[in-house]
């Protein structure tokens, strides 16, 4: 799908992050790794701390502990701008796009730092990858249905050819359908295309399907880790998502 | 009939003016989120520093350039000094807009204490007038509106072509999202209160060269102006501001062919608290 | 300095003094911010003197205004403050509606301008740029010279007086129940509607009362100085009443008063000490009094945003009975039903307190809540489950009136109260707490309790006016029932501290506690356990239960699964904004789709 070669991936690696929004932290001594070419998910109940680590990893919530590296590049609390130029693209659950501009404009916003030459060499290419936006440039952001604001919110990350890609429930929001072609389309081919992909997801089955490794989070901390074959076959996978998050898992129940 | 073409061209004059102050006002608005209702004291601060310089011996123009340079300053200042600082510590917008009236306190009336109460006027000739289809226009008049539309020309140039303007329209759109594409919003916000006090500072000398004789509290009822325009627009929208200053610029000339010259502002007035009461976020602003 | 110096100063300062009051019981009390303030009592002067005024004609003809039928005084006073509080009422339209609040303010700014202008140009109406000069002192026909200093002296006393009468209103309206109503609109006007306050009807009271008192201060000032004209307030003179009220104490009727000795007058005193010199221009000194003025309000507002005075935190004591244990038999947070009902249905079909049909939310072109119909019947704590995105939130939001619903409807005790607003289901029983923190912070717990009580004697204008001793009775049951559910849940030596200085958990509490004062049948209950401690979530849990034993019933949307399996049946799973099966947790741990639209997402 894509016509050139992309940007060489980055390692990410988070080691030991403490963060929260002042006050108690929400998730406590989390180590996480992705390599290029990976796709590393994490999944976990409601408030298991899934974006504040996400958020803490883009520069947007203060990091109380910890190191977050991104190849060489020590990035920990850093301004969210530093950390995009430093080759992390962030695509963010909620305000994803500029509803206000175009598609167009949105593209060319994306890829704000890249020189005025390469920014039309670099929306075909993104185009070709999502088709569907083609047909659709002169349309306010605002105005699109969720899976072409998805898809939109990719393609202003993808201007920048980013090393690393985080994306913070992707499919929140989607139908199931769309929600299944945007992971094992899409997001899969990113970590093809050779970037290093953490993904986030409340679907976990669905996201588990196209990953190489699975964080499990609860209550602010990670719970188990493996393989999507290791995971599904642990009786306490199912148990971490409806057994009651931190509370003790409940003696003899199902 | 003459009268009313006549009072169309005095309204070009007047939306002029406004056009350039009600761009720079909602720009400001549109990438901090602040209503600045001390604009309209920097403007006769500007106007002021252009009197000095004229009061010097040189001519208004090159005291138009000491004015745009002196407001872009203390705009900045303005916001980085007072109005950031109570946004970071979570000040209600209401606390923010009564700090506005503190400070447009300070600054015109600290104008006022420098150079007195009395009214003052521009040393400069007024140019051959035209007179064509009923129009009766001063040269200066002719220049004010060629300014103006150069200056809504670049304000359109840099939104649509400068990496800047790009810049400038993320920030407002989405100050966050912004930052995760890598742009520098806190200098980007910066250069724009310098950017729009340089365009405060011009709409303070360009109004007071039209008004011809000016005090220090001469700008209070044209903040008003500057509000209905910003609002008909849509706050934050730059083209809507141009189409509101057109709209209350005209609106407010020709409604003085018809009624008593007194109450032209009056449809200002009601504009604006129509838009305020119907639809805040403006004609071409998006339904909040 | 001579007797009428000082007597001058008193009457300037009683009229300040009463400006002030009138703002800081709209601004610091109920948070109106009223730009226009100073038109109010503008009416006032001017109402005073076109009604003691004698006809155009027989004034010598030179100044044309309307009215002129040289009423006696007091009709001149009362004229004014009915000026004043009639001009209010045009002005609800800015500051009722969801108007962002910076923007209101600027509407009622540019309106005084407005007003400003009109009447100066307008010459027929009350004379223009002018002014009207002339205007009768009260009290002339009966033969006092006024300008004698007896006169002078009863001037001042009158005018004295009647700002302890007017400090005596706003007290007590402030001291009342009602006065704290205000206070939590002031704090978040959100809750306070969910919670049963009708925010119109209290701004709009605020409006009149301040424009009343407002008005009644430009009566006095006008028979004082005898004339009135536009120059006297433009919206500087506004501008000079809020630094005074935010330098002396916003919210604090001393401060009030305080604040108008210190500017307005202070300001106005400060120049008669200051030598004037020849070298000088003429208006320097007054600018600089003007730039001061800017100067204090961004510094108090940057150090010392309460002000000099600063409200002062209402403390109050424990009842003379005996507090009761903890472990106190009869639940005190009563519902509307009678257990002998509920009880007996028993084993049968419970009635159905609560229903959604059809319910659709939809913004933006995305569908939160897609067609949700479902049931909740009486004494049950329902449980309301789902992933993220699924609308269980927004469900809720519609059911308690926050949010409308884009079509459906809901039905409440068999009656359909889709188009009714928020605070009016709350009056029926029908109450909702909120994700986020949303205590009144400025209150204390116990205020924080006490302004959720529905049925409160004190808590209406008139109620408030006519004092303590009206609903002192209401009061003290009402803080018994607090105490009782302070003590139930472990906050009672927390009663007195400010809400907004409480920790997340306890803030939880307080929310919760204040819910239940309000008396629900219904109680719609938003993630309440969202960073609560485990032991307390189960503790909570099971005082919840034991409520809906007694016949309230509950709605809770909650993530924490195991307060579910432990205190909820049945349990609702949406998910994509419709509903995906109903049962308990047990019974829908075993259901495959259940399980996969958690994993699913």
């Amino acid at each position: 799908m894509s016509a050139e070669p992309a940007r060489p991936g980055l390692p990410l690696r988070a080691q030991g992050i403490s963060a929260g929004y002042g006050g108690d932290p929400v998730i406590r001594d989390i180590t996480v790794a992705v390599a290029p070419g990976e796709v590393v998910s994490m999944v976990g109940p409601n408030g298991s701390g899934k974006s504040t680590l996400l958020k803490s990893l883009v520069g947007l919530v203060q990091v109380a502990r910890g190191t977050v590296r991104v190849g060489e590049a020590d990035l920990t609390n850093r301004s969210p701008e530093e950390i995009a130029r430093a080759g992390v693209g962030y695509v963010p659950q909620v305000d994803d796009v500029f509803s206000s501009l175009s598609v167009r404009e949105n593209l060319e916003m994306g890829g704000y730092l890249l020189r005025r030459h390469e920014v039309t060499g670099r929306i075909e290419r993104v185009l070709a990858i999502f088709p569907r936006l083609s047909s659709m440039l002169g349309r306010s952001a605002g105005k699109l249905s969720g899976g072409e604001r998805k898809m939109l919110a990719m393609g202003r990350v993808l201007m920048l050819s980013p090393g690393v890609f985080l994306l913070d429930e992707p499919t929140a929001n989607l139908a199931p359908k769309v929600a299944g072609a945007l992971l094992s389309e899409h997001v899969r081919q990113l970590a093809v295309d050779g970037a290093a992909v953490l993904v986030v997801e409340q679907r976990a089955r669905a996201v588990l399907a196209i990953s190489d490794r699975t964080y499990v989070l609860g209550g602010g901390q990670v719970r188990m880790t493996g393989t999507p074959a290791e995971l599904a076959a642990s009786p306490g996978f199912v148990e971490s998502f409806l057994g009651g998050g931190h509370a003790a898992a409940p003696s003899g129940e199902v | 009939m003459s009268l009313f073409v006549a009072s169309i061209g005095f309204g070009l004059v007047t939306a002029s003016v406004l056009a350039i102050a009600a761009v720079g006002f909602t720009l400001q608005f549109g990438v901090t989120d602040v209503l600045n209702l001390a604009y309209g004291a920097i403007m006769i601060f500007g106007a002021f520093l252009a009197y000095a310089v004229n009061q010097a011996g040189v001519s208004v123009w090159a005291g138009l350039l000491v004015a745009v340079a002196g407001c872009a300053l203390v705009s900045v200042l303005l916001n980085v000094g007072v109005y950031t600082p109570f946004q970071r510590r979570g000040s209600s917008p209401i606390t923010l807009v009564i700090v506005s009236l503190g400070i447009t306190l300070i600054i015109e009336f600290g104008v006022q204490a420098v150079a007195g109460g009395t009214s003052v006027s521009y040393t400069m000739g007024s140019g051959p007038t035209l007179r064509a289809g009923g129009l009766n226009l001063t040269g200066v008049q002719i220049i004010i509106i060629a300014l103006s539309v150069l200056v809504m020309g670049g304000v359109h140039g840099l939104l649509r072509y400068t990496k800047l303007g790009k810049a400038m329209r993320a920030t407002a759109a989405n100050q966050s999202l912004a930052r995760n594409c890598g742009i520098r919003t806190g200098r980007v916000i910066t250069v724009t209160w310098a950017l729009t006090g340089a365009l405060c500072g011009l709409a303070g000398v360009v109004f007071a060269i039209d008004s011809g004789s000016f005090d220090a509290t001469a700008t209070d009822l044209f903040l008003v102006l500057i509000l209905a325009a910003v609002f008909l627009g849509g706050p934050g929208q730059a083209y809507g501001a141009m189409l509101g200053a057109l709209v209350i610029g005209l609106a407010t000339e020709v409604s003085a062919a018809f009624i008593p010259a007194d109450y032209k502002y009056v449809i200002a007035f009601v504009v604006l608290l129509v838009m305020l009461g119907v639809r805040p976020a403006g004609l071409i602003g998006a339904q909040a | 300095m001579s007797s009428y110096y000082v007597l001058n100063l008193v009457i300037y300062a009683t009229v300040d003094a009463m400006a002030c009051l009138g703002l800081s019981q709209q601004f610091g009390v109920a948070g109106v911010t009223n730009f226009g303030f100073i038109i109010f009592q503008a009416a006032g002067g001017y109402a005073a003197a076109i009604l003691a005024m004698p006809g155009q004609s027989a004034n010598g003809g030179f100044q044309s205004y309307i009215g002129g039928w040289n009423l006696p005084f007091p009709l001149p006073w009362i004229g004014a403050m009915v000026a004043g509080g009639l001009l209010a009422l045009p002005f609800t339209f800015l500051v009722g509606r969801r108007l962002r609040g910076d923007f209101a303010a600027v509407g009622l700014l540019v309106t005084a301008v407005l007003l400003n202008l009109l009447v100066t140009n307008y010459r027929p109406l009350l004379n223009g740029d002018a002014g009207l000069s002339l205007i009768p002192a009260p009290l002339r026909p009966q033969g006092f010279s006024t300008t004698s200093p007896a006169y002078q002296w009863v001037f001042a006393a009158g005018s004295a007086l009647l700002l302890v009468a007017v400090f005596w209103l706003v007290s007590r309206i402030t001291q009342s129940p009602y006065g704290r109503s205000l206070r939590a609109m002031r704090d978040n006007d959100l809750v306070a509607d969910s919670l049963g306050k009708n925010l119109l009807s209290l701004r709009t009271g605020m409006l009149v009362t301040g424009g009343a008192i407002a008005g009644l201060s430009g009566g006095i000032l006008v028979s004082y100085i005898t004339t009135w004209s536009p120059a006297a307030w433009g919206y500087a003179e506004t501008v000079v009443l809020f630094a005074a009220v935010i330098i002396g104490g916003a919210g604090n009727h001393l401060g009030a008063v305080l604040g108008a000795i210190l500017v307005p007058v202070g300001f106005e005193e400060i120049t008669r000490f200051i030598p004037s010199s020849n070298n000088l221009p003429p208006n320097l000194v007054p600018s600089l009094e003007w730039v001061a003025i800017g100067l204090l309000i961004v510094v108090f507002l940057w150090f010392r945003p309460q002000g000099i005075l600063p409200e002062r935190k209402r403390v109050i004591a424990a009842p003379v009975t005996g507090t009761p244990t903890a472990e106190d038999g009869k639940p005190t947070a009563c519902s509307r039903a009678a257990p002998a009902e509920v009880a007996a249905a028993g084993g049968g079909q419970r009635p159905v307190v609560l229903a959604a049909q059809d319910v659709v939310r939809e913004f933006g072109g995305v569908r939160a809540v897609d067609g949700v119909s479902f049931q909740v019947r009486k004494g049950t704590l329902t449980g309301l489950i789902g992933p993220n995105g699924a609308g269980k939130s927004t469900l809720l939001a519609m059911l308690a009136g926050t949010l409308p619903v884009t079509a459906g409807t809901v039905s409440y005790e068999g009656r359909d109260v889709t188009g009714l607003p928020a605070f009016r289901r709350a009056r029926l029983g029908l109450v909702r707490t909120f994700q986020l923190a949303s205590e009144f912070r400025r209150l204390t717990v116990m205020e924080n309790l006490l302004s959720a009580v529905p049925r409160n004697r004190g808590d209406s204008f008139r109620g408030a006016l006519l004092g303590p001793r009206y609903w002192r009775a209401d009061e003290a049951a009402a803080i018994q029932r607090a105490e009782e559910l302070l003590a139930r849940f472990g906050l009672d030596g927390a009663a007195n501290e400010y809400a907004g200085d409480l920790s997340g958990g306890q803030r939880r509490l307080v929310e919760i506690m204040r819910a239940l004062m309000a008396e629900p049948a219904v109680l719609l209950l938003d993630e309440p356990m969202a960073g609560v401690h485990p032991r307390l979530a189960r503790r909570l849990g099971a005082e919840l239960v034991a409520l809906c034993a007694e016949g309230m019933t509950i709605l809770m949307v909650e993530h924490e699964l195991a307060i579910m399996d432990e205190f909820a049946d049945p349990v609702v799973v949406m998910a994509e904004g419709t509903v995906l099966a109903e049962g308990t947790m047990a019974q829908l741990r075993g259901r495959s789709e259940v399980v996969e639209a958690y994993l699913v997402g």
